[in-house]
């Protein structure tokens, strides 16, 4: 079938870091609507079969790009860029910097105002990711799929720190 | 024309003919049915008797199975042998069971072959030990014969609800107790959508839907997105072990406090207690203080002092509520419809409490006992072919995570909870030893790290890998999520092709050998015999095959078949048709079997079609612009 077909393809976008949500998630409907295997109920067990393959590709295509970091991931391996789970940033200064992120993030439980130094840690990751991605937009929109492999490397570090201050919150929630 | 041959001898029922589809609420102490009869839809009564039947069902040591209110009825008198809450029990082991740690009247037992793999429990009764699978089947013959009889005929069809939170184990003993049942499941469909199904339908809304669904025992909220008739699941949460039960639990408390009881009571003194409870509860529903007695005690319990033993319990579900938005990324603001479902949603704590947690007035125009099965007959309606599928189209998600046991009883998540499905998933393997053939994969579903936090769901076994030396073979195995939220799993050794052999031994279910066994079982007390229902299902199979194929061939067959394939599959049907009319099951499956492998290309030329066609008016062009 159209295994081949990229997830670019399948959602008839060109292949690039931006990214209109809107436009995805409206044509990801359109797509369900046509290959959900609700819609093959009354059909042949051969074609509920390719439905559900197929079905199950468009919900991948689309959980891939819809999420910055495994779009960024794509784009590379699109690319032929190869990374392993065991890689990372050998940038000094930010791996310094997420140190000291992370020993806020262990702090903010003795802090007097737990909720509010919780709240300016989540603002500063999140300001950070931001400043990453555009980076990473800028480095491989340029071809420099080098760098932009050590930015997705960045990317993939603050994300991990967003989930484990997501994490916290709900910890903190889960003890009034 | 050849086409207009084919359709001729007209074996089959007119592909317009409106079918018959049921949707069917498989409560925990009520179950239900509805259909959708001249547009709208409505659950069905029993003859002069309630829509809602009771999920109780006795067994008498002369073999005799009574099922709903007269079952119920005689659970004081005769607890061993009569089921109640059974869904409880549903993809459960012995051990599940044991930890549920309240003292159930059953004789719950472990057979023989059911020890070696740990294995649903099942339970002894006079008339012999019963499992939940069959238990369940005899609440859904029940609704089955309702549908029948208001619908006049076999039912082409139904969708079954269950809890958002059900995982893999609980499901499949859901879909094997309708199999059991006799009934032809179009869909497993997760209640909280039902519900948003039912609301969404009849008023058209858009935007972000909370559904809270509050039971006796178990907690619920899904949040979902509406976009011009799909229902776009967005995630879904809860709490398996909170519901009303433990409202009346916190009252029960109190009034033993206040009576000054200490904890200690028996069994019956609790049961009065909780009686009790019950009643000062749903009298707070309408007044604003309520007398309540115990013995020689007198006490009065208003609206505010229930509010404080509840809140405790209604703060966790709010809990629950915030978690589920932000894996929906979404604000409580932008919901902009709650819809309550369950019968512990009429406590009025509840609705202020929900509320003002949304920020908006709650829905509860559609009864919440019954909304749940009007929304499940209202997508039957879809699947079965009766309403256009433009209209409906709902994504749902996986409630848990589905991981693979590593090294050192740890878990390695393959699909993450809230992924829409139907989800696949491919993962790589290889072999330890020189020349190794065979490898064992254990599947839990979770969200814990360690293997033994999570629930085991099944172990593969995959046998028939190529002897190579160790490293070298590739084992790709696929786990793919189908619709109704079931795992299964292929694997393929990637540099010879080979496929490998998978054995699945579910840790909670139920093999198909054992639902062949069941079924012979249930004949002996049933007038009609297994062959004769043999046949009948194999033709209901075989009309429905035939079927889909003259639609499909109407549709595009001279467009995508040259003479020589269309005759083939001309004879491939005539051969089916015969058979139909014979009346040798067997003889009817290898037909549809062959007439299935016939028709193989044709069905992927037209996906192919499909894609084509989606595909255009999207070029890559037309974003170079």
């Amino acid at each position: 079938m159209s295994e081949q077909r990229n997830y670019f393809e399948i959602f008839g976008l060109k292949p690039g870091f931006s990214v209109d949500r809107e436009a995805l998630a409206g044509r990801y409907r359109e797509l369900q609507r046509e290959f959900h295997p609700d819609k093959y109920a009354a059909r042949s067990d051969r074609e509920q079969r390719l439905a559900l393959q197929y079905a199950a590709r468009i919900n991948e295509a689309y959980n891939t790009l819809r999420e910055p970091v495994a779009r960024a991931g794509y784009l590379l391996e699109l690319a032929g860029v190869e990374i392993s789970p065991e890689q990372t940033t050998a940038d000094a200064e930010f791996l310094m910097q997420q140190m000291m992120l992370r020993e806020r993030l262990e702090e903010v439980r003795s802090e007097s105002d737990p909720g509010a130094a919780l709240e300016a840690l989540e603002a500063e990751t999140s300001g950070l990711f931001s400043a990453e991605q555009e980076k990473f937009a800028q480095l491989f929109a340029g071809g420099e799929l080098e760098r932009a492999k050590d930015s997705l490397l960045k990317l993939q570090f603050l994300r991990k720190l967003q989930h484990q201050v997501e994490e916290l919150e709900e910890d903190l929630l889960g003890d009034y | 024309m050849a086409l207009l041959q084919i359709s001729e001898p007209g074996q089959t029922p007119e592909p317009h003919q409106r079918k018959r589809a049921v949707g069917i609420d498989l409560g925990t102490t009520n179950s239900l049915v509805a259909t959708v009869r001249s547009g709208s839809a409505e659950a069905i009564e029993a003859e002069g008797d309630s829509v809602i039947l009771p999920s109780a069902v006795h067994y008498s040591a002369d073999g005799a199975v009574t099922v709903g209110a007269a079952a119920r009825e005689r659970a004081g008198a005769d607890p061993y042998n009569t089921m109640l809450s059974i869904k409880r029990f549903m993809g459960r082991g012995i051990g599940d069971v044991k930890s549920f740690g309240e003292q159930l009247p059953y004789r719950f037992v472990q057979s023989a072959d059911e020890a070696t793999k740990g294995g649903m429990v099942a339970i002894e009764t006079d008339s012999g030990p019963v499992n939940p699978v069959q238990v369940s089947a005899e609440i859904l013959k029940v609704l089955a014969e309702r549908g029948r009889a208001a619908l006049g005929g076999e039912l082409d069809g139904a969708v079954i609800t269950v809890p958002a939170y059900f995982d893999d184990a609980q499901r499949q003993a859901t879909k094997d107790a309708a199999q059991l049942a006799g009934l032809h499941v179009l869909r497993l469909l997760n209640e909280p959508t039902a519900a948003a199904v039912a609301y969404g339908l009849d008023q058209g809304e858009e935007g972000v839907i909370a559904v809270y669904d509050l039971g006796g025992g178990t907690f619920d909220i899904s949040i979902l997105r509406l976009s011009r008739g799909v229902f776009e699941v967005l995630s879904t949460g809860g709490d398996s072990a909170l519901g009303g039960d433990d409202f009346d639990r916190a009252i029960a408390g109190w009034i033993a406090d206040q009576a000054g009881l200490g904890t200690d009571h028996d069994v019956i003194a609790q049961r009065a207690l909780l009686d009790r409870a019950c009643v000062a509860k749903e009298a707070l529903a309408e007044r604003e203080s309520v007398a309540v007695e115990y013995g020689d005690w007198h006490g009065v319990l208003d609206r505010e002092g229930m509010a404080a033993l509840l809140d405790p319990m209604i703060d966790k579900t709010l809990r629950a509520c915030k978690r589920a938005l932000r894996d929906a990324g979404v604000a409580a603001e932008e919901v902009k419809e709650v819809v309550l479902v369950g019968g512990s949603t009429r406590t009025l704590r509840v609705r202020e409490r929900v509320e003002s947690f949304f920020g908006r007035a709650p829905h509860a125009d559609i009864d919440p006992d019954q909304v749940v099965a009007i929304g499940a007959a209202l997508q039957a309606d879809v699947l079965v072919g009766n309403k256009s599928s433009d209209d409906l189209l709902l994504l749902d998600v996986i409630p848990l995570s589905l991981g693979i046991e590593t090294m050192g009883g740890l878990t390695e998540k393959l699909i993450a909870r809230n992924t829409t499905i139907p989800v696949a998933k491919a993962q790589e393997f290889t072999t330890f030893k020189d020349g190794q053939t065979a490898m064992a994969i254990h599947v839990v579903q979770g969200e814990r790290e360690l293997v033994q936090d999570c629930r085991s769901l099944a172990r593969f076994e995959l046998r028939g890998i190529p002897p190579m030396t160790a490293g070298a073979a590739h084992i790709r195995v696929t786990f793919q999520v189908d619709a109704d939220g079931l795992l299964s799993v292929t694997a393929m050794e990637k540099s010879s092709g080979v496929s490998a052999d998978i054995t699945v031994k579910p840790s909670y279910g139920l093999e198909d050998a054992d639902i062949t066994r069941m079924l012979q079982d249930s004949y002996t007390h049933a007038e009609e015999d297994v062959a004769a229902r043999a046949v009948r299902e194999a033709r209901v199979e075989a009309e429905r095959t035939l079927e889909a194929l003259l639609v499909a061939l109407q549709e595009n067959g001279a467009e995508l078949l040259d003479e020589g394939e269309l005759n083939e599959l001309e004879k491939a049907m005539e051969a089916l048709r015969l058979a139909h009319n014979g009346g040798d099951a067997d003889e009817i499956r290898r037909r549809i079997e062959t007439l299935n492998d016939v028709s193989g290309p044709f069905a992927a030329r037209r996906m192919d079609a499909s894609i084509k066609r989606a595909m255009q008016g999207h070029t890559l062009d037309e974003f170079d612009q």
